[in-house]
């Protein structure tokens, strides 16, 4: 059942009066409060200058003006692809369309043999992007952890490799710095044929956490994205606050300073690079007040990913942000209802790259391979509810239900065999539906323990590198690939 | 032998038309009637049994495999000698008194039929006199018992009860079914075997026979 890129847009926090008072709040923030910038940053201050804004260099602050703004933003793309090395992998960013993926850098998973916590490898890495990589409801690979056992350099260069060598999905990842982007540039175009080729069909893009929250541009980050644009290369422009830490305790103040921040980092792209594929990256998220560290569960968590989604589509740009998340430490029932709470409402807002939603434990912290396969049930529950329901003449089968007759029964209808296939989700086989004796025949599984068999399953089966044989070699003449 | 794989996979891909016409084509090659029964049709529905037990295969494509190997048996029935008809065994079935529920015990009866055994559904709501009377007439050596309401499982141990006062007990052996019977139920009343779903069923009956 292919699930992927359905038009969400069902559930709408916001009404169209709320999505234009935080719109203008947010023109308003970039108008009186401005946006402040690390040092190193004068060459993209000065461009802004030159575009209209308004520089007080003693204050370090940036104040936009309206029409700037608006002017700016309207050249950003409406639509983005995210392709992947198998064009059935491309990811059409727009409208309401839905996607959800794995998210990025934890740095402990649930060791698969001892289910013991411990650092990420690369060869986790490797593994558990082929996991995804047969994950059908897993649409698209951001670099799910940090490969913690190679030398820190080395980091942008291998992630994308390796994920790439183990799927044919879209990679998205960040990089350390300027010098890391253009090594990874240049190696997928030696997968592609050519930066042209690359360019046309991209299927690696980055993360770049340009602001700091609140209202501060980040020097390397800035200078990573405004590369990213010359380059052509699609870059979602993340920012990530938490409410009542680095924006507003209230939900209306931290999406109106997301949206601002999204905002300025819109046209600082198109200032740089007019038609820069862009992902607006907002992400609403909350400080857990009792410890101050990131709560990634809440249900407000999906509540305002919705929320966001509809403030990047009132300016018409494709968004990336997060759900699907828990601060559970293992897949237990917490996991599944914070998870399955938090990818709905995002789903059902329209948010079109939802990532972060599959494999994560403890906020962000960890991975596990039972999560992928768990979430990749959750996210294929939430996209079918996307589908809606049929009620044409075929679904309302009024001719079935005469020639079946009162008193009849459905079961052998070959009405019932058209569509039984297809009118109710069909997972990945972790679901259990069996009677408690079949069940305690099989073992008396619970989910963690029937999610570990399949993922075993999955990875016991043959290895294909999506990296042909010569490239590959190139690849390693020029690069110190470690896997 | 070949003739007997694509026999069994085409009615496990419910493929109808074409199972009929290889059905046809075995006999016209001098393939006993019996052979083709026993390793084509039956051996075909014993795989599909298997994967209705897995949750390969969804409970109307069982039915629709029983209707098409039904169709294929229709076939093959003049030809069949009396005993390849006959004696894998006489099953008696039927839904215990009080209890109005048809259909897995009817699914069950369709799966049973189709591993080979004789089988006759007495209905629903059928008191334990009635099968007594009937385990007499049709000499049926497995009687099944179906019941899905918890408020009807003790009518169970009245009708094992009657077999026993009957002084029939060593003739049949008993199975019992439905959805809030367990094994351990199974146990408490005196029954032979307990099957959770109507593929384990036709295994289980053909088990308890040999």
């Amino acid at each position: 059942m292919n699930l992927m890129g359905l038009q969400g847009g069902q559930y709408r926090p916001l009404s169209p009066e709320q999505v234009e008072t935080v719109h203008e709040a947010s023109l308003k923030i970039l108008g009186k409060t401005g946006i402040t910038y690390e040092l190193g940053l004068e060459d993209t201050v000065q461009m802004l200058e030159d575009g209209g804004a308004v520089i007080d260099r003693d204050r370090r602050i940036i104040i936009f003006p309206r029409e700037m703004i608006i002017e700016q933003v309207a050249k950003a793309p409406e639509k983005v692809v995210l392709c992947g090395q198998d064009p059935k992998n491309d990811l059409h960013l727009t409208q309401n369309r839905v996607h959800l993926g794995t998210g990025g850098a934890a740095i402990k998973i649930l060791d698969p043999e001892t289910g013991d916590v411990r650092s990420t490898t690369l060869k986790d890495l490797y593994d558990v992007s082929r996991l995804v990589d047969q994950l059908d409801n897993i649409h698209f690979l951001v670099r799910p952890c940090i490969p913690t056992d190679i030398d820190e350099e080395d980091y942008d260069i291998n992630m994308f490799y390796t994920c790439l060598a183990a799927s044919s999905k879209h990679v998205m990842s960040g990089v350390n710095d300027e010098k890391g982007l253009h090594n990874v540039i240049e190696m997928a175009s030696l997968i592609a044929g050519g930066l042209d080729k690359l360019q046309e069909r991209p299927f690696i893009s980055v993360i770049t956490s340009f602001a700091i929250s609140p209202l501060k541009l980040c020097t390397q980050s800035t200078h990573i994205m405004q590369e990213a644009n010359r380059n052509r290369i699609p870059v979602a422009l993340s920012c990530a606050p938490m409410a009542g830490s680095t924006s507003p305790l209230t939900m209306a103040g931290t999406l109106a300073q997301i949206h601002a921040e999204q905002l300025a980092g819109i046209t600082i792209c198109q200032l740089t690079r007019a038609g820069a594929p862009l992902l607006y990256g907002g992400i609403p998220g909350m400080a857990n007040l009792k410890t101050m560290g990131y709560s990634g569960g809440a249900v407000e968590c999906g509540m305002m990913n919705a929320a966001i989604h509809q403030l990047s589509n009132h300016i018409k740009i494709p968004n990336y942000n997060s759900s699907g998340l828990t601060d559970s430490k293992v897949p237990d029932a917490q996991a599944g209802y914070e998870k399955a709470f938090t990818a709905l409402l995002a789903s059902m807002g329209g948010s079109n790259y939802i990532h972060h939603s599959a494999g994560m434990l403890e906020s962000m912290l960890t991975i596990a391979h039972e999560q992928f396969v768990i979430d990749d049930e959750i996210i294929g529950n939430c996209c079918k509810v996307l589908k809606g329901i049929d009620c044409d003449a075929e679904h309302l089968a009024l001719e079935v239900i005469d020639s079946v007759g009162p008193g009849g029964n459905f079961m052998t209808a070959p009405h019932t065999m058209t569509h039984m296939r297809t009118e109710y989700y069909n997972g990945n086989g972790v679901t259990d539906r069996k009677s408690r004796d079949k069940w305690e025949q099989d073992g008396s599984l619970d989910i963690r323990q029937r999610a570990l068999k399949i993922a075993k399953k999955l990875l016991a089966g043959p290895k294909p590198s999506y990296i042909s044989e010569e490239v590959d070699k190139a690849i390693r003449e020029k690069f110190n690939i470690v896997l | 032998m070949n003739d007997f794989n694509e026999i069994k996979d085409t009615l496990v891909n419910l493929d109808e038309q074409r199972l009929l016409q290889l059905v046809k084509n075995a006999l016209e090659n001098g393939i006993p009637a019996g052979d083709i029964l026993n390793k084509g049709l039956i051996a075909g529905m014993d795989i599909v049994g298997e994967k209705m037990e897995n949750e390969d295969m969804f409970i109307p494509e069982v039915l629709m495999a029983a209707q098409i190997m039904g169709k294929g048996v229709e076939i093959l029935k003049p030809l069949l000698g009396a005993e390849e008809t006959s004696s894998r065994g006489s099953v008696l079935i039927g839904t215990v008194k009080g209890d109005l529920h048809d259909i897995g015990k009817n699914l069950v009866a369709m799966m049973m039929e189709s591993a080979g055994l004789v089988v006759h559904n007495l209905g629903v709501d059928i008191a334990p006199e009635e099968f007594v009377r009937m385990i007499k007439e049709k000499n049926a050596n497995i009687l099944c018992l179906s019941a899905l309401l918890t408020t009807t499982m003790p009518m169970m141990k009245q009708t094992i009860d009657a077999v026993v006062e009957s002084g029939l007990r060593d003739q049949v052996k008993i199975m019992v079914g439905g959805a809030p019977v367990t094994q351990a139920f199974a146990d408490d009343i005196g029954a032979d075997a307990f099957a959770s779903d109507a593929g384990s069923a036709a295994k289980g009956a053909k088990a308890l026979i040999n």
